[in-house]
């Protein structure tokens, strides 16, 4: 159980972190840009097991070393998550819907630590959870995820990515046969990214 | 009776035809029989008292862990930490047979979810049952809109449809809370005070409690040890496991005995030399303490058909005083006349030494009234050696030592004049003197009284080295462990009323864990509801999440889908809510680190263990209350049972020690008339005066006093009959056996009192005090030759 639940929680950390990864590592590292902060729109889409229509969301996600990160869900309601070092809180509206913290769920830093290491393009931390198999062309990469234990697989299933100096997508189909698509756009990275209200937040 | 020489020759050769059968019985038995003494000390309760069930729970917590070799090996960084562990690991990996590493099987339980996945609608976690009672419709729409929107709303279990409200992912985070413990890169992880830990269990394949285990374990993880230090310098080990206690305590005992045991026998060996001039002495009194040993051993196991090793100890300490008889006899025969042969001494001292004899016995039988097995068992065990150590020096001292065989030494040449100095209590004394000197006494004893204080607590009687000890309480903190010897123990008449009674006991104990007093529990109904419970779930989920126009239907409203998306989820959740029964659960990989809580059915009752993490000592009054009143819950500590058990054993071998002081008197009553008080009080005034200075010296009065105080008054007697036997012709022998087997007994069991292991030392430090105190008090209660006697000397 505490396998699963883990291999749950890496997955988010692993979606949430994927921004930059890649394989063959060296090279995808070098076209990978590494900015301190970086922040962007995203719009997503989930197709679900047992449903007829997608259901499909926007909003904001900021990236910010040192400090964590913050998916900022606009459309079709408001709802934040955000992950720092020590804890993950889901915030709904105003309300905190959920907080984990490294206290009651060990793991919760070492999502954050693969995290980290994501952003710093340490991709060999990645390696250790994952196989990584990707190619490079002339104006991005693209990249696939294949867990290495079968706990991990069971739980998250299948990861693919593509970008270039940043990600621009993420693909994630389940075991269970939901399928999530993340697209992401207008990114912005140096001081000016982060929004003042989003500064509140982190 | 008439011993002429044949008759004392056919009675030498009788004995050695017993002596014969007992060594030969002994010899069937250990070697033979292979027989083992009892360990279990919850044996030495009274029959009634003990409990099948209540036993079998210990040996499902505690025997498990015995065996057990639990270790952590951390660094700042966990690449580190994980580097350092496999030095570790590959320093043990060869040695599989001795100590097997614990494989974590990953792969092996990726599937185990998929076993729970029918059952998933009835797995709610406490807060969200508790959110279902209370929460309105909108709080459970909003939670499953987020849930669906949002890319990582934290733990997710299969499908969204499996799950919509996420309470199976509550469950599942909540079961997870129950240990800290969490599989990281195909090992075990663990976090705290700023390191990383490598988790490394290991099961010993022998008794940890078997010395070649000990010799052969220990180094090796040492070993481990240093070859995780040297892949890492910084690394940290921690190791926790009985089989280090064992071998630390083993270690302690051995050093002991080469410092002590050896300090013993040099002092006791020059001691009989100088007295004697030959070593032969001190080999017949071993010979004939031996013997009562091996004749104790034999006739209990033929009576009883088991013997405790506690008994064993006990018993064997109390035999020790039959060194008595052998050295009154020996010191009677340096002094005696050359002419007189020794059957005829023998004669002549038979009735003291039968004295002796019989106030011994009858004061070690005082102890077989109690109705504990382990003082009955010790009562005959010790009083069959001491009259089989009797009947030794009886049927063999005369034939072994002649007339000349001993010499007169310069210990005992010098010693001898010192007791015509001694001051005594005569029959006319300075009133005035005595009554201030009891005075005295009576305030010095009721101060030293006043500062003793009790404690029985078996944990004063660990002598575990601290680093042991720190490590051990590290890794129970780090580990969030339960304690494996305080829990609750549940039973019912089936595995469904077991349940619910736990469901009973986990409702108070939810309140202990908010005062801080526990930081949780485990137990096989946080995984397996009652069935009770499930149905109460199934209808609550019904009504609340899934019936009408409610959150489900509202959702599907929200999100653009059908009434037939609304009737197929439903459909699709209620299936999955096929009731969990505990026999199907025990039989998954999930249940394995919880198997350990279910006894099962025992004694024709089904039986389960509430274990408790993070207990505070201080709390155990709150939660032992906490069982009271509830059917088939019983708090269980066993730290305090087995303290319990020695603190009645203490208190009844102290009345038995009182009731034996006045039996004592009685026997000896008929001899010594008036003069009787003579014989006792020696050994009676150093008693109370060895307990005030025990007071004073600030030890806490427990079992292992109560019993030096006990052979105290074996020995002690045998000092005051000596003293008060009558043999004429200005007899000193008397005086030099005393000095003889105090000094003896002050080498032998008063040098205990240097051991490090605190219930020796009690009785060492008892033994050492009230052995010199008796020593120096004999004399003073002696009559001198002028004075009238009251009693004829009767042989």
């Amino acid at each position: 159980m505490k396998r699963i639940f883990l291999a749950v929680l890496l997955a988010a950390s692993c979606a949430a972190g994927s921004a930059h990864a890649a394989a063959p590592i060296a090279r995808i590292q070098a076209m990978l840009a590494k900015p301190e902060q970086l922040c962007g729109r995203f719009e997503q889409s989930k197709q679900l097991a047992g449903m007829k229509k997608p259901l499909l969301s926007t909003g904001r996600f900021c990236v910010v070393a040192g400090k964590g990160v913050l998916w900022r869900t606009l459309k079709p309601f408001p709802n934040t998550l955000r992950l720092k070092r020590d804890e993950i809180v889901h915030l709904q509206g105003e309300r905190v819907a959920m907080r984990l913290d490294a206290t009651q769920e060990p793991t919760v830093r070492m999502i954050n630590g693969v995290l980290f290491s994501l952003l710093a393009g340490d991709l060999g931390q990645l390696e250790t959870l994952f196989e990584v198999d990707g190619s490079v062309a002339e104006n991005g990469w693209k990249v696939s995820l294949k867990a290495r234990s079968a706990a991990l697989a069971r739980a998250i299933g299948a990861i693919s990515l593509d970008g270039a100096a940043y990600v621009r997508s993420i693909q994630m189909a389940e075991e269970s046969g939901d399928k999530t698509t993340i697209v992401f756009s207008d990114i912005k990275t140096g001081p000016g990214a982060v929004l003042p209200e989003e500064a509140a937040l982190l | 009776m008439k011993l002429d020489m044949p008759a004392q020759k056919r009675l030498a050769l009788l004995w050695a035809l017993v002596v014969c059968l007992l060594v030969g019985h002994n010899a069937w038995l250990w070697l033979g029989q292979r027989i083992v003494p009892d360990t279990d000390i919850l044996a030495l309760l009274p029959l009634d008292e003990r409990d099948p069930v209540l036993q079998q729970s210990f040996t499902h917590m505690v025997d498990s862990a015995q065996q057990r070799v639990v270790v952590l090996v951390g660094a700042k960084e966990w690449t580190d930490a994980q580097r350092a562990a496999d030095a570790y690991r590959a320093v043990l990996a060869p040695h599989g047979a001795l100590i097997k590493f614990d494989a974590i099987g990953d792969e092996a339980q990726a599937g185990w979810l998929a076993g729970l996945q029918r059952h998933g609608s009835l797995l709610v976690g406490a807060a969200q049952e508790r959110q279902l009672r209370e929460e309105p419709a909108r709080f459970w729409v909003d939670s499953a809109m987020a849930r669906l929107y949002s890319a990582f709303s934290g733990p997710k279990l299969g499908a969204f449809r499996d799950d919509p409200f996420g309470l199976f992912a509550g469950w599942m985070q909540e079961r997870a809370g129950e240990t800290p413990v969490r599989p990281r890169d195909g090992r075990l992880f663990v976090a705290g005070e700023g390191r990383e830990y490598v988790l490394l269990t290991y099961t010993l394949k022998q008794s940890a409690f078997s010395l070649g285990a000990q010799g052969a374990v220990v180094p090796l993880l040492d070993a481990a040890t240093l070859a995780a230090r040297g892949a890492v310098p910084s690394a940290e080990v921690i190791q926790a496991g009985v089989v280090l206690h064992a071998a630390a305590a083993g270690r302690q005992a051995s050093s002991e005995i080469h410092t002590i045991g050896a300090g013993s026998i040099i002092g006791i060996v020059l001691l009989t030399w100088l007295t004697f001039r030959s070593v032969k002495p001190i080999s017949l009194i071993v010979l004939a303490i031996a013997i009562g040993f091996l004749g104790a051993l034999s006739v209990c196991w033929l009576l009883f058909g088991r013997i405790h090793l506690l008994t064993l100890v006990f018993g064997a300490s109390l035999i020790g005083v039959a060194q008595d008889y052998g050295i009154y006899f020996l010191c009677h025969r340096l002094g005696a006349d050359p002419q007189l042969d020794s059957p005829r001494l023998l004669r002549r001292l038979l009735p003291g030494l039968g004295l002796t004899l019989l106030a011994a016995v009858i004061g070690y039988l005082g102890l077989a009234l109690t109705p504990f097995p382990g003082l009955r068992h010790m009562a005959v065990f010790s009083a069959l050696g001491l009259v089989f150590a009797w009947l030794t020096v009886v049927c063999w001292f005369p034939a072994l030592i002649g007339p000349r065989t001993l010499k007169m030494g310069p210990l005992a040449r010098s010693y001898r004049g010192l007791a015509a100095r001694w001051p005594r209590f005569s029959n006319q004394p300075a009133a005035l003197l005595l009554a201030l000197l009891v005075l005295l006494l009576g305030v010095f004893v009721a101060a030293g009284w006043s500062r003793l204080k009790v404690n029985d607590d078996i944990r004063s009687l660990q002598s575990s080295p601290p680093a042991l000890v720190r490590d051990q309480i590290k890794l129970s903190k780090l580990l969030d462990a339960p304690s494996p010897v305080q829990y609750y123990l549940v039973r019912g008449g089936s595995n469904e009323e077991v349940l619910q009674r736990e469901e009973a006991l986990k409702r108070r104990l939810d309140p202990l864990i908010k005062q801080g007093d526990i930081a949780g529990y485990q137990a096989l109904s946080n995984w397996v509801p009652s069935l009770r419970v499930q149905d109460e779930r199934q209808a609550l989920i019904d009504t609340r999440l899934l019936a009408g126009a409610g959150p489900l239907a509202q959702l599907a409203h929200e999100i653009g889908e059908d009434a037939a998306w609304v009737e197929a989820t439903r459909a699709h959740l209620r299936a999955n809510s096929e009731p969990l029964r505990l026999d199907d659960f025990l039989r998954t990989s999930a249940s394995e680190p919880w198997r350990h809580l279910w006894l099962g059915k025992v004694e024709g009752e089904h039986a389960s263990i509430v274990a408790l993490r993070g207990m505070r000592y201080a709390s155990i009054p709150s939660l032992a209350r906490a069982a009271e009143g509830l059917a088939g819950v019983q708090w269980v500590d066993k730290v305090g049972g087995i303290s319990s058990v020695l603190g009645r054993y203490r208190a009844n071998m102290g009345w038995v020690l009182l009731g034996a002081y006045l039996v004592v008197f009685a026997v000896l009553f008929p001899r010594y008339r008036g003069r009787t008080w003579r014989v006792l009080a020696p050994t009676a005034m150093a008693s109370l005066l060895t307990l005030a200075l025990l007071g004073f010296a600030g030890q806490s009065l427990q079992l292992f006093h109560v019993l030096a105080l006990m052979l105290l008054l074996g020995v002690g007697v045998d000092y005051g009959i000596f003293m008060q036997e009558e043999h004429g012709r200005g007899d000193d022998a008397p005086w030099l056996a005393v000095g003889l087997s105090a000094a003896s007994t002050i080498l032998s069991f008063g040098l205990l009192g240097l051991s490090g292991t605190p219930a020796l030392q009690a009785f060492g430090l008892t033994m050492l005090l009230g052995t010199a105190l008796v020593w120096l008090g004999a004399p003073c209660f002696t009559l001198t030759k002028e004075e009238p006697h009251v009693s004829p000397v009767l042989a």
